[in-house]
């Protein structure tokens, strides 16, 4: 058995007098995509930002690669960091800075390699995300989907071991999330990363998922292959495959003294 | 990582053995180029090669843009597994004349 | 009853909660200003911001001083003119404009200016996640974001103060000798008899003072946006200004006061 690349333990997390995360446990393995699926309001962004170690928790550990990362120093962390890519949801571009200087930035920053040959390898990058050519551009000149692709490319221009995604799909067009899906899939078998996926899109979900971990209300109620969620016997996942709201078992007396209530705006 | 450079007929043969990463691409590169700009023509060999990431790519792509400005030839050979893979979705297989092994160069040369 | 005790741990919250954002404001100030031993600052940023801070408020500043001399004469020469002292002008635009108008005055034009751009700037990239992502690119937010800037107000401030105090003072000269028609070596006279080098001194030590609070105030103000949960989105972008430009021009001024009085 290979050891987890990640591990999540007994995970709790607060927003000030909220409870985010309650005793979340997981395990990523090597060269694995893991997707992390739940509605909004289930804890998976919070959960992606203590793996980012962009938050501390209220108690829990994560190792990544064999560091704690509340726990590691700052240049133990740097370099880390540096094995690791994200996607961000809106692709969390610099401003100021043309597309292929943000794609360029972290080689910049974390290496010594020649200008061409960061060069070559900025405009590879674009080319694997179908943005050829846009290098000159600045973000404010595009569009989401294109700004999530510059993100993307600048996420694995290190050529990452792991990669995170925030809300791939989220705000594309049906097409172009297909081939987002097809890019990870790739990523994972061509260059041996190994991916969490965080996300509400079921298509993408049951697509490219080696496992699923879902979260409802910061619980894990989940954890399983695509074949074991789909069985699940948990009525909210169920819910969720099939698209169901969740209905409120309240009682019409109920239902109408809410609608009347003053408070209840 | 190690490499070894051996004459082969009138080629210089690079035998790379292990993994070509950021911690080693530009040496490489410089070594390869020095080759190059001597006017050699080059092999590099991919059999033994585990692993090679986008630096090392782009620092080949940058050795074989030096060669044809030298009128000399650059040729990748056994390229196998996880290299191969990469040379597929970055398309650079169209880019490098990409051979089986050493033997298929040389003696077409 | 309820009321007075409710006012009361109220301004108790408000006080913790204020001692929480100078400590924060502190902390934040200090990393950047460490951040200067962990590397080499891109030079090319400075300069960016340079450009940005100093040559494109040039022509703002030049245009206040110039108003701003030309009725501090017109001021002091309808008061002098009765005492019959009016060739003090020269030094009464010169030292009132060095000491004070002209530090206080570019402070102000810059806060308006850099201070509102800045804040917004800095709370968009924190609203976008674009700190995040520096993160976790183990890149330095404070050396590559905070620093450049920082320095570029320390070094463009004073500049333009400078650049302030002398068209003031030829703003005062055209007042003084070509509408009043006074005589144009008494006023001359006077700025060069008058002014020492401690004079000059001041306005500059004001001036580096205020580019600090100038740049660190809206900077804080806009990287720390996500801490206030109802200041997210644009909204919250216009607040965080809002409350960043109004905190550097009253910490301005209450540091004019400080600095004026120390010197004396």
């Amino acid at each position: 058995m290979v050891k987890p690349i990640i591990t999540v333990e007994h995970l709790f997390a607060q927003y000030g007098d909220t409870q985010v995360l309650k005793d979340v446990n997981l395990e990523v393995n090597p060269g694995e995509i893991l997707v992390v699926m739940g509605g909004s309001g289930s804890g998976k962004s919070t959960l992606l930002n203590h793996m980012l170690g962009l938050k501390t928790p209220v108690s829990g550990t994560i190792m990544i690669d064999g560091v704690n990362i509340f726990t590691a120093k700052s240049k133990q962390l740097r370099h880390l960091r540096q094995k690791m890519g994200v996607a961000f949801q809106g692709g969390a571009l610099l401003s100021s800075l043309t597309v292929a200087d943000n794609v360029r930035l972290p080689l910049e920053q974390n290496t010594s390699l020649d200008t061409q040959t960061i060069d070559i390898m900025v405009r590879m990058k674009l080319e694997l995300m179908n943005m050829a050519g846009t290098g000159h551009m600045m973000p404010s000149e595009l569009s989401g989907g294109m700004l999530k692709r510059a993100g993307l490319a600048r996420a694995v221009i290190m050529d990452p071991k792991l990669l995170f995604f925030d809300e791939p799909s989220a705000g594309l067009d049906p097409t172009t999330a297909v081939e987002l899906d097809e890019l990870i899939l790739t990523l994972r078998d061509a260059m041996n990363m190994t991916i969490v996926v965080v996300t509400h899109e079921l298509e993408s979900v049951f697509k490219i998922a080696d496992r699923v971990v879902v979260l409802f209300n910061g619980e894990v109620v989940a954890n399983g292959t695509v074949d074991e969620i789909k069985n699940s016997p948990d009525e909210r996942i169920q819910n969720m495959i099939n698209r169901q709201p969740n209905t409120y078992r309240d009682d019409g007396e109920v239902y109408f003294n809410r609608l009347l209530d003053k408070d209840n705006i | 990582m190690n490499i070894e450079i051996e004459q082969q007929n009138n080629y210089q043969v690079v035998k790379l053995y292990g993994e070509v990463d950021l911690s080693n691409s530009r040496s490489i590169k410089l070594d390869i180029i020095k080759l190059i700009k001597s006017k050699n023509n080059v092999i590099v060999d991919f059999t033994h090669l585990q692993y090679i990431d986008s630096s090392g790519m782009a620092s080949l792509v940058e050795a074989f843009n030096e060669a044809k400005e030298n009128h000399t030839e650059f040729h990748i050979v056994g390229a196998n597994g996880s290299p191969l893979q990469v040379l597929q979705l970055t398309r650079l297989n169209t880019v490098f004349n990409l051979a089986d092994s050493v033997g298929a160069v040389t003696h077409n040369g | 009853m309820t009321a007075l005790f409710n006012a009361i741990s109220n301004l108790g919250a408000a006080t913790r909660k204020n001692i929480d954002s100078l400590g924060l404001a502190t902390m934040f100030l200090l990393r950047i200003v460490s951040s200067l031993f962990t590397g080499l600052v891109s030079f090319k940023q400075v300069l960016k911001q340079i450009y940005f801070i100093g040559n494109r408020s040039l022509i703002v500043i030049i245009v206040a001083a110039l108003f701003t001399g030309m009725v501090v004469a017109l001021q002091f020469y309808d008061t002098l003119v009765r005492f019959g002292s009016v060739d003090l002008l020269g030094s009464a635009v010169a030292l009132s404009l060095i000491k004070e108008l002209g530090p206080v005055m570019t402070a102000l034009m810059l806060i308006a200016r850099v201070g509102s751009a800045t804040c917004s700037e800095i709370g968009i990239m924190r609203n976008e996640q674009q700190f995040d992502a520096l993160d976790c690119m183990a890149i330095n937010s404070y050396r590559y974001v905070m620093l450049p800037r920082l320095l570029a107000a320390l070094i463009c401030v004073p500049i333009l103060t400078a650049v302030f105090d002398l068209v003031g003072i030829s703003g005062g000269y055209i007042v003084g000798v070509h509408i009043q028609g006074e005589n144009p070596g008494a006023y001359i006279q006077g700025v060069l008899d008058t002014i020492s080098f401690k004079d000059v001194l001041v306005g500059q030590i004001k001036s580096l003072v205020f580019g600090l609070f100038i740049m660190w105030i809206p900077l804080y103000y806009g990287f720390y946006l996500h801490l206030n949960q109802k200041n997210m989105g644009a909204e919250g972008v216009s607040n965080g200004t809002t409350q960043a430009v109004v905190m550097s021009a009253i910490i301005m001024l209450f540091s004019d006061y400080i600095v004026s009085s120390l010197a004396l």
